[in-house]
């Protein structure tokens, strides 16, 4: 029995001790033991990553871009960069309001950049003013419709509307941008319409482009562009036309909203606002919204037909009801005779804000925002509601 | 000296020889497990050598063996299922030693399989049930076995839900109010205190419920059935807590009336296979029993297992295989070097029982009994407000998020799918990416800084609350108006609210969390009323409500449930044949009652008036009765008859055979948690909510004898009209969309063969094993209803899910669909050898034929045709299949003994190991999500989310000494 005994005691003991080395493991239940502050990096934190010592300003990082390699322009990539080139800015745009998605501007003396985080919800992780420090090897520096921006490579597609893809991958961001101090969030810089002109001309080089700006004195364009896409399921890309609707060339539509949410969608369509917007895209126009798709079988064809399965025999304004979403909408806005448009996504907490009778009535304004470039055009995107009390992005003189 | 003994010693006992002898032993066997008598016990007394006499325990368990001399002797006792035993036996003055309780201890089991057994899946609201059947019955050799060797797969008895086996504790049946399930985890920790039971099997009815078809488990829980003396134990497993440390201490029966009994316990620690896994909980248990005489009993219960419980979450086969750990737990990560879960289970729920025993005379007795529960049940989780989805095994953290060989899925980049893939193959080296990144939380939460200086919090940790106030009467009687008729019956009321509600548990280091519903901002964030949780709070404020730790937010709603019913039940004996008749009648009903209004459905004001919120009337939605749709307030009263009725038979053949059948029918009214569309938000009925029908028969045949145990059975069940409310994120509406499943028909038919055969080669080395086969299937196609959390209207309703039960191919070949979550073919064959207190056993075990639970929206229309409404044979395959999982070969082996010392202390220690094959690809469980891949590129076709799966843990053990005196 002795031997048992001690047979059971060594086994107790091999147990406890291996318990003491891993299974007492130990457990958070609830109390105290709050971790330290984050990590903020510094400049000389970034050694360790391979940085040099040496920023290149943002201007020079866009330069990159005419550095295409023959087989990124077939492919209609950006500029992936090879080099270990480094740049810093402060960050000058939320996502806060819900206007901003996945992406944020940060911002140098030479002018600021897109950033394709490619996560939501960006102002949790970075605030206004803090500095960024951006590993730009091996990130891909691109246009999309002429506005430069910071991502990845795109896809493998043979399709690609855009030169970048958004990052998304955490590792890749913890490995490429690091917040680092917060600084006093920058002030806008005011623009002039000459400025404005100037970087238009410029493209893609325009300094401009994802600056935080003031631009004053717009006046009310009484004209709206948005594209919708009737269908929730079927493609929203150029090539499927069959669900593309253009609210434009027709005024505003009477979307006196700066955006329009899904309810405030539905709430026009089903007042009849477009009634008369037509499906189709460039040359290709197949009618009315108020007409089923399957009246419009010998334009579309069968194989289109079938594409919309039971919902080709509802109008389309029916099947924009039905997969209705919210929807951005570009107000124009005029600037001495230079168009800037104010775009508006439908998932900002502002996007049913209806414009000020004021604006419509034509009083001047100053907006404050995210100037980009989009086909030639200047855009700007609002980083706060137009009447935000603390920070409004409209000011009506 | 030595010789002046011993010659006196020969002189006494020639004058004992002399005479004739008149001692004697005497006493009763009895089961340490319940204290029930042991019949056929076999006795054997040796004196050194020499057997001396044998005897054999009657129907009540008692025995003599007279005529002995004066002298020391050794009583051996063996029975089927129990551990040999020995005591010694002086017999004195040539008198008869009463013995009075020997008490046998079952075979084989390391610890009875309890709540303890299984770890806590989380399956994350899904509307998914995987809890398992626990089988008891030590005296049956089916349960027995498999019982403990099929508890690691989540063995169903019959391939049953959990919820069709009734518990009851002293007389009350436990079994959950709202959902049905048996409530094991109320006791658990509490083995001493709770291990005598008694049990039934399949439709047969007990003495103290009329029960359901899947058997009745009643444990006794007063503190004269608890073994008496003090005991301890410890014990340490690898699979789910590393140390239990118990002790009980019970008095028996006191001169004075009085019976007193405590238990305590503490399980700590985590385990080798799952980490986050863990254990802080404890457990106390009081009781007192007053006998003032023949006819009068009262007991006194109170007990509570307060303490915290990590659990495990599932993930799909894409994250196993890429950290190469089928164990890997998503609900936890890294907090200051500790392992912080994030779904934690927080529970104390003290129940306090009154029982009074009345027996007037040997053929009537009654009890009435009335117990309450109380307390908190609390279950943690992450919550987020306008932040990144913070669980690490989120689909768009994965690399087939970002790239797919299939180039429907429009996943094209191969750059993002390499560093993804780098991460996850390398899940230890980045484990703030693939575990849960507390540290980012605080971080988060700390920068959040309001224009009053305070810190908003973006994620915090809830604790989602079911809080029990559940009152049970019942009272039984057993009555015996002639030697071959005994009539039992019993009345029961049960009066239960259970409060639902979250609560902040953790700011994570913010200063305060808003009261605003996250997936109605995404909608209707302009409308500021629409998306709060509590409409009248930002009525009266003019702002949503701020909350910190300890507030209630989100959703509060009462349950309530009221159930009364009465049975009775009368049984026949004629010589070897016994039939019973018995029948059951209740009345059931439960309604919602909301406390908090939410701004998604507001309802009307307390005068009958629509609501003017921020100068707007608000008007209201509407059901398809006309009446308006709510979140406050009382709902509609959903009532129920439930009716059932049993007959069983049963003859013994020649005392060593038994035969007999059983068949019933059950009318049960369906459960709260499958009434309600979406009780977190508002008021709505599921639409024409049926009661369930069962009709369960089964016969069965039972030898014992000669060592011989078996058992076999067939069985067939039919259960019709079940209904099901699941609930989860729905990609093609954008919004969390809940799903109610009506009228779901399953058919189990089956055999079941347990037996333990000596070998005859080798004494003591028996041969054991068990064989569980069933086909348990669907026999009907729902109807479905979806609706959404952000709108009253009915995304679809009522539509047929017409691949529910099968899948007819283009090619002819039916493709059957099983209900899922049990093997059912299971079969174990072992040796066990027992002898002089030791116990070994190995069995190998075989599982197959397990099926995954389905989701309906996989097999409606909708899913099957695809965007474009056509259907074609790939899809028709591929969206309705249900998988099967691989069967599984497994190896167990225990080993126990124990000492007696100075014939007063027990020392013994049990060992079990488990899977000595180390398979660690065995899957025990899981489900598939309820969603769809969007964004794809074909429109011809829909895609399934990858489903998420639990595993079993590899080669495990458990490790109990124990010491009594």
């Amino acid at each position: 029995m002795k031997k048992f005994l001690f047979a059971i005691a060594a086994v107790a003991a091999l147990v406890s001790c291996q318990s003491l080395k891993e299974e007492w493991q130990p457990v958070f239940t609830f109390g105290g033991n709050e971790p330290a502050e984050m990590k903020i990096w510094t400049e000389s934190d970034l050694s360790q990553y391979g940085f040099t010592g040496t920023f290149a300003t943002i201007k020079e990082m866009k330069d990159q871009y005419n550095k295409k390699t023959s087989y990124e322009k077939k492919k209609t990539s950006g500029h992936t960069i090879t080099e270990n080139v480094w740049i810093k800015g402060q960050v000058v745009s939320d996502d806060k309001s819900g206007n901003l998605y996945r992406e944020i501007y940060i911002q140098d003396a030479t002018g600021g950049i897109d950033l394709k985080l490619g996560k939501s919800s960006l102002y949790s992780d970075y605030k206004l003013g803090q500095w960024i420090y951006v590993k730009c090897t091996d990130l891909c520096i691109g246009a999309y419709n002429g506005m430069p921006q910071l991502g990845l490579e795109p896809d493998n597609t043979t399709t690609n509307e855009y030169e970048t893809s958004y990052i998304d991958s955490q590792a890749v961001i913890n490995s490429h941008v690091f917040r680092g101090e917060y600084g006093t969030p920058l002030s806008p810089r005011v623009v002039s319409e000459a400025e404005v002109t100037s970087s238009l001309n410029a493209g893609f080089a325009g300094e401009l482009w994802g600056v935080l700006v003031t631009v004053k004195g717009l006046t009310y364009g009484n004209e709206i562009f948005a594209l919708v896409y009737p269908h929730g399921i079927l493609g929203h890309k150029k090539e499927n036309p069959y669900n593309r609707v253009f609210l434009s060339d027709n005024g505003t539509w009477g979307i006196n909203t700066w955006g329009m949410s899904k309810a405030k969608y539905v709430e026009y369509i089903q007042a009849g606002n477009f009634d008369d917007a037509e499906v189709g895209s460039g040359a290709t126009r197949y009618g009315k919204i108020t007409t089923k798709p399957i009246d419009y079988k010998a334009q579309m064809g069968n194989e289109v037909i079938t594409a919309f399965g039971p919902d080709a025999y509802i109008t389309y304004k029916e099947m924009m009801i039905k997969y209705a979403t919210a929807n951005y909408v570009s107000h124009y806005f005029k600037m001495g005779s230079t168009d800037i448009q104010v775009r508006t996504s439908g998932y900002a907490k502002f996007a049913d804000k209806e414009l000020d009778s004021r604006i419509l009535g034509g009083s001047a304004i100053d907006i404050t925002g995210i100037l980009t470039i989009y086909d030639g055009n200047a855009q700007m995107s609002l980083i706060t509601a137009p009447d935000d009390p603390d920070n409004p992005s409209v000011i009506i003189n | 000296m030595k010789r002046i003994i011993l010659f006196l010693t020969a002189i006494l006992a020639g004058v004992a020889l002399s005479a004739q002898p008149t001692g004697g032993v005497k006493g009763t066997v009895i089961n340490r497990n319940g204290r029930q008598p042991v019949e056929n016990a076999k006795l054997i007394l040796m004196q050194g050598a020499a057997q001396i006499a044998t005897a054999t325990s009657g129907e009540d368990g008692t025995f003599y063996i007279p005529g002995l001399d004066n002298g020391m002797y050794t009583l051996v006792i063996e029975a089927p299922e129990f551990l040999e035993t020995q005591v010694q036996v002086t017999v004195n003055d040539g008198y008869v030693k009463n013995m009075f309780n020997l008490s046998l201890t079952g075979i084989q089991r390391v610890a009875e399989v309890d709540d303890d057994s299984f770890a806590a899946f989380d399956m994350d609201d899904s509307g998914y049930n995987d809890n398992p059947t626990i089988l008891f019955g030590s005296n049956d050799v089916f349960n027995n076995i498999a019982g403990y060797n099929f508890s690691s797969v989540r063995f169903r008895a019959r391939g049953y839900a959990s919820e069709s086996q009734d518990v009851y504790l002293a007389g009350i049946k436990m079994n959950d109010a709202i959902t049905g399930y048996s409530p094991f985890s109320l006791w658990s920790g509490l083995n001493e205190a709770m291990r005598s039971k008694e049990t039934t099997n399949g439709s047969e009815v007990s003495d103290f419920a009329f029960g359901g078809y899947n058997g009745v488990t009643n444990i006794f829980g007063n503190a004269t059935n608890v073994r008496k003396g003090l005991r301890g134990s410890v014990l340490t497993n690898s699979t789910l807590y590393r140390l239990r440390l118990m002790g009980s201490y019970a008095t028996g029966l006191m001169d004075n009336g009085w019976a007193l009994a405590f238990n305590v316990s503490a399980r700590l620690g985590g385990n080798d296979w799952i980490d986050g896994v863990y254990y802080r909980s404890f457990a106390y248990y009081a009781a007192a029993d007053k006998v003032f005489n023949d006819t009068h009993k009262l007991g006194f219960v109170f007990f509570a297992t307060p303490g915290q419980r990590g659990a495990q979450n599932a993930s799909t086969q894409e994250v196993y295989d890429l950290t190469g750990d089928n164990m890997y737990n998503s609900n936890w990560g890294y907090q200051n070097g500790k392992v912080r879960n994030a779904r934690v289970r927080k529970t104390n729920e003290p129940i306090a029982i009154v029982k009074y025993d009345f027996t007037p005379s040997d053929k009537f007795n009654a009890s009435a009994t009335a117990l309450y529960r109380f307390g908190k049940n609390g279950y943690t989780a992450l919550d987020w407000y306008d932040a990144q989805d913070p669980r690490p095994d989120y689909y768009r953290n994965l690399p087939s998020y970002f790239y797919d060989e299939n180039p429907d899925m429009n996943r094209n980049n191969g750059i993002k799918w390499g560093w993804a893939n780098e991460i996850w193959t390398h899940a230890d080296m980045y484990p703030e990416l693939t575990h849960i990144n507390w540290d980012r939380f605080y971080h988060v939460n700390r920068i959040q800084t309001d224009a009053n200086g305070k810190n908003r919090s973006k994620y915090i940790q809830e604790e989602r609350h079911v809080d029990q106030q559940d009152l049970n009467l019942a009272g039984t009687f057993k009555y015996r108006p002639f030697d071959n008729l005994i009539v039992t019956g019993g009345l029961n009321a049960r009066i239960n609210r259970t409060e639902y509600y979250k609560q902040v548990a953790d700011l994570l280091g913010g200063d305060y969390f808003v009261n605003i519903d996250n997936f109605a901002e995404r909608d209707f964030a302009a409308t500021p009323y629409k998306l709060q949780n509590d409409l009248d709070y930002y009525m009266k404020h003019g702002a949503a409500q701020t909350l910190v730790k300890g507030d209630k937010y989100g959703y509060d709603y009462y349950a309530q449930v009221r159930n009364y019913g009465g049975w009775v039940n009368g049984k026949f004996t004629a010589g070897n044949f016994s039939a019973n008749l018995g029948g059951r009648i209740g009345y059931e009903s439960f309604w919602r009652e909301g406390l908090m209004r939410k701004g998604l459905f507001p309802g009307l004001d307390a005068n009958g008036n629509k609501l003017v919120v921020d100068g707007v009337t608000v008007e209201p939605t509407y059901e398809n009765d006309g009446s308006v749709v709510t979140s406050l307030g009382k709902s509609k009263v959903s009532s129920f008859l439930t009716y059932a009725g049993k007959v069983g038979l049963n003859y013994v053949i020649g005392g060593s055979q038994r035969v007999y059948a059983n068949v019933g029918y059950f009318n049960d009214a369906p459960k709260f948690n499958q009434a309600f569309l979406s009780p977190r938000t508002r008021n709505s009925l599921v639409d024409d909510l049926k009661t369930v029908k069962t009709f369960s028969s089964d016969i069965n045949w039972q030898y014992s004898a000669n060592g011989i145990n078996i058992r076999t059975t067939a069985y067939f069940t039919t259960i019709k009209d079940q209904s099901k409310v699941m609930s989860a994120y729905d990609d093609l509406q954008n919004a969390f969309s809940n799903f109610a499943i009506n009228g779901i028909d399953q058919r189990n038919m089956g055999v079941e063969l347990g037996f333990k055969v000596p070998t005859y080669v080798v004494p003591n080395l028996s041969v054991q094993g068990v064989v569980a086969a069933g086909r348990y299937i669907y026999t009907s196609n729902p109807t479905m209803t979806q609706t959404v959390d952000n709108s009253a209207e009915v995304v679809m309703e009522n539509v047929d899910v017409p691949y529910w039960k099968s899948t007819l191919l283009p090619d002819g070949t039916v493709k059957q669909h099983f209900v899922p979550s049990t093997p059912q073919l299971a079969a174990s064959l072992g040796l066990a050898y027992n002898r002089n207190y030791w116990f070994i056993d190995a069995d190998l075990e075989y599982f197959g034929e397990s099926y995954l639970d389905m989701n309906p929206l996989y097999r409606t229309d909708t899913a099957v045709n695809g965007p474009d409404n056509q259907i074609t044979a790939r899809e028709l395959e591929y969206m309705t299949e249900q998988e099967r999982f691989d069967p599984a070969f497994l190896l167990n082996f225990s080993v126990g003994k124990s000492w007696y010392i100075h014939y007063k202390y027990q020392l013994g220690f049990s060992l079990n190991v488990k899977n000595l094959l180390n398979n660690k690809n065995v899957k025990t469980g899981g489900y598939e999500q309820t969603r769809m891949v969007d964004n794809t590129v074909s429109k011809s076709q829909y895609y399934r989310f990858d489903s998420k799966y639990f595993y079993m843990a590899g080669t495990n053990y458990m490790l109990n000494i124990y010491f009594r005196f």
